[in-house]
């Protein structure tokens, strides 16, 4: 049976166009490979099989039509969604108790658009509850293996959805990244993973967690696939007033290769404390070999960029606690039985209903919102968000594009990281991007020499110029080779 | 040993204002992790800030966006409803909160 689930957008339609396979064949082999496959990774919450063969239904019948094009460009391609993204009939958990028996009523603008553009829809993923983590540890259904080593976590919070796509079960995946939950899981699972510019795709429908700060995005095992797939997210919807009119061919410029581009190293990333030797010597190797194929490099500072972390958790936390706030036990979500005032039923619903890491980013972001505490915190950290942004803006007049580690560290063993404190540094290199609101993406670049575990290179773009850093990647692609699938699970194989 | 910044009697306000009802355990666990956290936050308290303008949101210039006032289909009273963990007469059921038992 072939796997298409390991296969790229353009070998699936050219199968469906050749006649090789039909879609509903694409269907029928990829929900049998989440099957097998899913029983070591544990990525889905929910396989959506009658959803699945009613898109292929659609693609097959424009095939037989004479006119795949006319399924869209994503046609017959097996994809899965982050369970924060709602999918109407299915249930959108956010991997939390609180929304376990949850059905959504509406579908997200996002998944609308991946299923409209013909994408065959295998199931939901799973993740950090309410997106709160950065190993799937703290969902509520338990982690998510990472399919390198399956002692290993796959990072978070969208583990769910790199996992499905290195283990070879989608072709391609949505997740969504507040402070580096696409491209941190993205650098763990050895995949490309793209966090574009706040404000190119609409978070309409998507459970937000900071709504400021939130944006969706594509995971993928090759730079075309995932630019593919930037083309039917971006763009304009009514139903989010931030999301922005783009109109971009992604895909444009990614034969263009690197010559004459100036791409930018930062010392204080380089030289930060934490960055692992592997990780800093395969960035450098990447550095070198695009200045080899013609790139200028150019070191750019951001000197302020060391307070990213603590703004992050100041706005983070703020921004949810004021999002979590809906979860009333009335309208939806987990209800308390048993009370006989409804003060008791919000109480008792909201602490069982909730876990452990979004209990505490509750009550953080309530103090730290508190009188008193506002202008001692949450002031401060919106002036942070001016010099951070500032100093992006001011590197953009020097470069086109960033390259910085994504992770300081591969893939970190369940339960190595217990300290909630220490488990937000490994976010230390994607937090300050969603703070300024460029676009960032992980760029797989092989494994490192001691831990023989997937390295990524984060590349950065300036706001509303997505396309610099995937062509970056895609010169990268050239060079070290398209993203693979995890080994035990290549060529069919379920993680022996 | 971090500065303590909240004690229990606190972290119990905070508690009761989130509506996320603690056991006393969880107090003490939690007194002890945000003390840990808001530790970490210290350098936001700590750089010259003065005369910086802060960035609410990452899209400056956005206005109000108003679409024509033309009728468009919505959720029908049903579905609204269809994730109500309870529901009675099409409206959502919550226990009394005025009279006998109500109130705390």
């Amino acid at each position: 049976m072939a796997a298409f689930g390991s296969m790229s957008i353009a070998q699936i339609q050219q199968g469906l166009t050749n006649k090789e396979f039909s879609a509903r064949e694409v269907a029928e082999a990829s929900l049998a490979r989440v099957a097998s496959a899913d029983e070591k990774v544990h990525a889905f919450l929910e396989v959506t099989e009658d959803l699945a063969y009613r898109a292929a239904a659609r693609v097959d019948e424009a095939i037989a039509s004479g006119n795949l094009a006319a399924a869209g460009p994503l046609a017959g391609v097996p994809v899965a969604f982050k369970d924060n993204m709602n999918l109407e009939g299915t249930h959108t958990t956010c991997s939390s108790h609180m929304l376990e028996d949850y059905v959504s009523p509406y579908t997200a603008t996002c998944v609308k658009r991946i299923i409209d553009a013909g994408g065959i829809p295998l199931g939901k993923l799973n993740m950090d509850e309410f997106a709160f983590g950065s190993s799937t540890e703290t969902s509520a259904f338990g982690p998510t293996c990472n399919p390198w080593d399956l002692s290993r976590v796959p990072g978070g919070s969208s583990g769910g959805s790199a996992a499905a796509v290195a283990a070879g079960m989608a072709t391609m995946t949505l997740g969504s990244d507040t402070g580096g939950s696409i491209r941190q899981p993205g650098s763990f699972c050895g995949t490309v993973a793209v966090k574009p510019t706040y404000g190119v795709v609409s978070r309409y429908g998507v459970v937000a967690f900071g709504s400021s700060l939130d944006q969706v995005g594509p995971f993928a095992r090759t730079v075309r696939d995932a630019a593919l797939t930037m083309n039917a997210l971006a763009g304009r919807d009514q139903l989010d007033c931030t999301s922005q009119n783009v109109t971009c061919d992604f895909t444009a410029n990614l034969d263009q290769g690197v010559a004459g581009m100036r791409i930018g190293v930062v010392p204080e990333f380089m030289n930060a404390a934490g960055l692992t030797p592997e990780v800093k010597s395969k960035i450098d190797e990447a550095i070198g070999k695009l200045q080899d194929a013609g790139a200028e490099i150019v070191e750019v500072a951001l000197p302020n960029v060391h307070a990213a972390i603590s703004a992050y958790y100041v706005l983070g936390p703020c921004e949810a606690f004021s999002n979590l706030a809906r979860f009333d036990s009335v309208r939806y979500g987990y209800c308390d039985p048993g009370h006989k005032d409804l003060g008791g039923q919000y109480e008792g619903s909201r602490a069982k209903g909730f876990g452990e890491e979004a209990r505490r980013r509750i009550m953080l972001g309530s103090y730290l919102l508190s009188a008193g505490v506002y202008d001692k915190y949450y002031y401060p950290a919106q002036q942070v968000r001016t010099l951070i942004t500032a100093d992006y803006t001011a590197a953009y007049e020097k470069v086109d594009c960033i390259i910085a580690p994504c992770a300081p560290r591969t893939a970190f063993k369940f339960g190595e990281i217990s300290d909630p404190t220490e488990m937000y540094l490994s976010d230390m290199y994607t937090i300050s991007i969603n703070i300024a609101g460029n676009g960032g993406m992980n760029m797989p670049i092989g494994v490192g020499a001691d831990s023989g575990l997937p390295i990524g290179a984060q590349l950065i773009a300036p706001a509303f110029k997505d396309e610099n850093m995937l062509r970056v990647a895609a010169a990268l692609e050239k060079i070290y080779g398209e993203a693979p699938v995890a080994p035990a699970f290549a060529d069919g194989k379920v993680g022996e | 040993m971090s500065e303590q910044y909240l004690d229990e009697k606190d972290v119990r306000g905070i508690a009761e204002y989130v509506r996320i009802g603690l056991t006393d355990d969880e107090v003490a666990a939690m007194t002890v992790d945000l003390n840990n956290v808001i530790e970490t936050l210290k350098p936001i308290t700590e750089y010259d800030l003065e005369g910086v303008e802060p960035t609410f949101h990452p899209i400056g210039d956005l206005s109000n966006v108003m679409r024509e006032d033309v009728e468009v289909p919505g959720f029908t009273q049903e579905v609204a409803l269809s994730n109500a963990p309870k529901q009675q007469d099409g409206c959502f059921l919550i226990p009394s909160i005025l009279g006998e038992g109500g109130d705390r």
